[in-house]
């Protein structure tokens, strides 16, 4: 048997390669977003959202019964949870690749307008391939960047609080009325905590999740006190006073055991893993739009109730919970309107959605989709009616381009105080450095 | 090219030809190199370097991804050096898990390399099983596998919680999420074991008789044979695999669900320069923190070049 060769490293050939490992921390991380779409005849659209099992199963229908009815277009859809799906849409809008078809948040509307992300829809609106004329004028402005429209409202939203009526009426709380307070909020998160009732893993169930991580939820109590989270597009509308008011608020909450642990609030990423989802806390504050996913999951006892007010003032505001708009660099912008037009205002596309994206904007879909309403739906245009009648002030303008990262650093920067990182000041502080650094831009 | 330029002049070939002729030989020799280099040279400078000059150009500009990038000359560094808590936090948990994660790999790798060698029936069976989460952990979804096993009710939970430690999931608790990214890591220690194992059969068996005759013991051996005729190979494992620690970004971001949490416990370097770039829209910053990643890398790999000056031991150096 021949001696195998002796291995003789050199220092010249670590050098190169470790030069070579180096140099891989500049690679470019790879967008990888090739869409091809497969086929030869036909068209392939790709139609992307974000949202709960419900609403997929929803939208599939719908897009299903687009399909059948224009043959030859095939939709591809995809979807996620808002987080993964902003960062990927991000990416995509990145390499010039955003969807044909594509859901949008009001917060990315001045972004993605601006940098030529989107088509512009005025020219399908006067050809009539999306029809506008069941939908108000002002609410259709939402989707506007100077003046221009890039995409229009899919529904209108508005936050508020599902909760476990069962629980409720067992912890003695009555039914959460239009102008109940914080501190009867929080009040009754003691009263269920203190039931010493047992989640699934053995813990006692707490009464909420923890708002301290949601920015809405803060911006709810904000306005109901009076304030707002922005002054204009540069420059934030809170101090660092209001911030620490609040978070010591739900700290101290979350300490005494009324509302969810840290632990489970870091883990919900959606209804099914929310404390409340778990089986380990009565109530969580939601938009009106996921709302049906909780009834679904928990059982008809779980109810929808407003957000609470500051001394009966109310901080909850109408806003378009979702938009939907074009990728500027589709090659089928046509047939991608007609998808448009068509998840917008035909009836029976609008019968398979419900109000799975909140009341519709298209007047005619809405008013004949209330009256065959049933259950979680139902609830949730009560609701909104409900909310109208109250006395709702009025929304504000909408936010600067950077607020998407903001309201991200708000939930992150939260959970440095729930694990005992920082104090409430010192995260408020913190937010508020990041938040000005976002917006500076 | 060194070799070209240094060797003697071939006396036995005649008078020298003159300087130009030579030249101009010398570039026809060597143009069908470049021909064959071509690929790479096309590949090297579109997909590496201008890339890099692209990169560093951005560090220095305000550049959201939408709109053209706007120059702001030394403010990216400058605030994420100064102004930014989370950089810091993202250096800290980067350099503990380089700390933790890259000698746990390199030690059970070397441990199982000498399980292997000694193995006579089955190496090869036991060298694809190990080598195999290599090949598979890169990819997301033995990380979303990972995720699941570490969460609040997975498995790891569960097992700890029936021997009374109650963690409550890995993943959740900012105490623990960086070492349930650190175990995914040592698990796939196949390449370096590979590498070791190589390094192992080249030490002549010669030098571990003439030791055992001189009445040294395993530990012994291991000490005085295994460990300086295999130290060049640990040095390459060693820069290798720090180089690829500072870089890891895939465990960290299915682990986290792509937020670096809870409360930033597994926010890697890499996870906060997408973060910056891609969800938050600060290209310029992201290049900034690309750049500067590349200059620790550098410094970090220089250091350990001096060090191993002293402990690295080559077999070629006693011919000198």
């Amino acid at each position: 048997m021949p001696e195998p060769p002796v291995l003789r490293p050199r220092r010249r050939t670590f050098l190169a390669l470790s030069t070579l490992g180096a140099t891989a921390a500049l690679a470019p991380l790879s967008a990888c977003s090739s869409d091809d779409a497969g086929g030869g005849k036909g068209v392939t659209l790709t139609f992307s959202w974000w949202g709960n099992d419900d609403r997929a199963s929803r939208t599939n229908n719908a897009v299903k019964l687009f399909e059948k009815e224009h043959p030859g277009i095939t939709v591809r859809t995809s979807n996620a949870d808002f987080g993964s799906y902003l960062t990927k849409l991000a990416t995509q809008a990145a390499g010039g690749g955003v969807p044909d078809v594509v859901q949008l948040d009001y917060r990315q509307i001045s972004q993605y307008a601006a940098g030529d992300a989107l088509a512009r829809l005025d020219e399908p609106i006067d050809a009539g391939t999306i029809r506008t004329d069941e939908m108000d004028d002002s609410f259709l402005r939402t989707g506007t960047y100077q003046g221009r429209q890039y995409a229009l409202p899919m529904g209108r939203g508005i936050t508020g609080y599902a909760y476990d009526s069962h629980l409720y009426a067992k912890a003695g709380i009555t039914t959460p009325e239009p102008s109940w307070t914080w501190e009867e909020w929080a009040d009754a998160n003691v009263r269920i905590h203190r039931l010493g009732l047992h989640g699934p893993d053995g813990r006692t169930v707490t009464g909420s999740n923890d708002g301290g991580t949601n920015e809405d939820v803060f911006e709810d109590w904000l306005r109901s006190r009076g304030g707002q989270l922005y002054e204009d597009q540069r420059r934030l509308a809170f101090s660092e006073r209001d911030l620490t008011a609040f978070w010591t608020f739900c700290d101290t909450l979350r300490k005494e055991g009324a509302v969810a642990a840290a632990r489970d609030t870091t883990q919900a990423k959606s209804t099914e893993t929310s404390p409340m989802g778990r089986g380990l806390a009565a109530a969580d504050f939601t938009w009106d739009a996921p709302f049906p996913g909780y009834p679904a999951l928990l059982g008809e006892q779980v109810h929808y109730g407003p957000v609470p007010t500051t001394g009966g003032r109310a901080g909850a505001y109408f806003k378009p919970s979702m938009l939907i708009g074009i990728g500027a660099h589709s090659a089928h912008p046509k047939e991608a309107a007609q998808l448009v037009d068509f998840l917008l205002n035909d009836h029976r596309a609008g019968d398979i959605l419900g109000f799975s994206r909140s009341t519709p904007p298209n007047r005619a879909v809405a008013a004949r989709v209330a009256t065959t309403l049933k259950g979680a739906e139902r609830e949730i245009y009560r609701y909104a009616q409900a909310m109208e009648k109250y006395g709702l002030a009025d929304p504000p303008t909408a936010p600067p381009r950077g607020d998407l990262a903001v309201q991200a650093a708000f939930g992150r920067t939260y959970q440095r105080v729930m694990f005992g990182l920082s104090t409430p000041r010192q995260a408020a502080r913190e937010l508020i450095d990041q938040a000005n650094r976002e917006l500076r831009q | 090219m060194s070799v070209l330029t240094t060797r003697p002049p071939d006396r036995t070939a005649g008078p020298p030809a003159p300087r130009k002729g030579r030249a101009r030989r010398r570039r026809e020799q060597q143009w069908p190199a470049y021909v064959f280099l071509s690929p790479w040279m096309i590949g090297a400078v579109a997909l590496t370097l201008v890339p890099m000059a692209v990169s560093l150009y951005l560090s220095f500009t305000d550049y959201n991804l939408f709109d053209p990038p706007h120059w702001v000359g030394l403010r990216n560094y400058t605030e994420m050096l100064t102004e930014d808590p989370r950089y810091w936090r993202s250096v800290g948990t980067t350099l503990l898990y380089v700390v933790v994660a890259v000698p746990l790999k390199l030690g059970l790798a070397l441990g199982v390399a000498m399980l292997l060698r000694n193995l006579g029936r089955g190496r090869a069976f036991y060298r694809s099983a190990f080598y195999a989460p290599s090949l598979l952990g890169a990819s997301m979804s033995i990380a979303l596998v990972w995720r699941a096993l570490f969460n609040d009710g997975g498995t790891v939970a569960r097992v700890l919680d029936a021997v009374g430690i109650h963690t409550g999931g890995w993943v959740g608790n900012p105490d623990y999420a960086v070492f349930a990214v650190v175990l995914l890591t040592v698990w796939q220690f196949g390449a370096p074991m590979v590498i070791f194992l190589a390094g192992l059969q080249q030490i002549s068996p010669d030098l571990y008789e003439a030791a055992a005759l001189d009445g040294a013991g395993r530990w012994r051996q291991f000490l005085s044979v295994t460990v300086p005729m295999l130290s060049p190979v640990v040095f390459f494992n060693l820069v290798l695999e720090t180089i690829q620690s500072f870089q890891v970004f895939t465990p960290a971001f299915a682990i986290s669900g792509g937020d670096g949490g809870p409360a930033d416990s597994t926010l890697f370097y890499t996870l906060y320069l997408y973060e910056r770039g891609f969800t938050a829209s600060h290209m310029g910053y992201a290049a900034a923190m690309a750049w500067m990643l590349l200059l620790a890398i550098g410094a970090v790999t220089l250091i350990l070049f001096r060090t191993s000056r002293s402990w690295v031991f080559y077999a070629d150096e006693e011919d000198r």
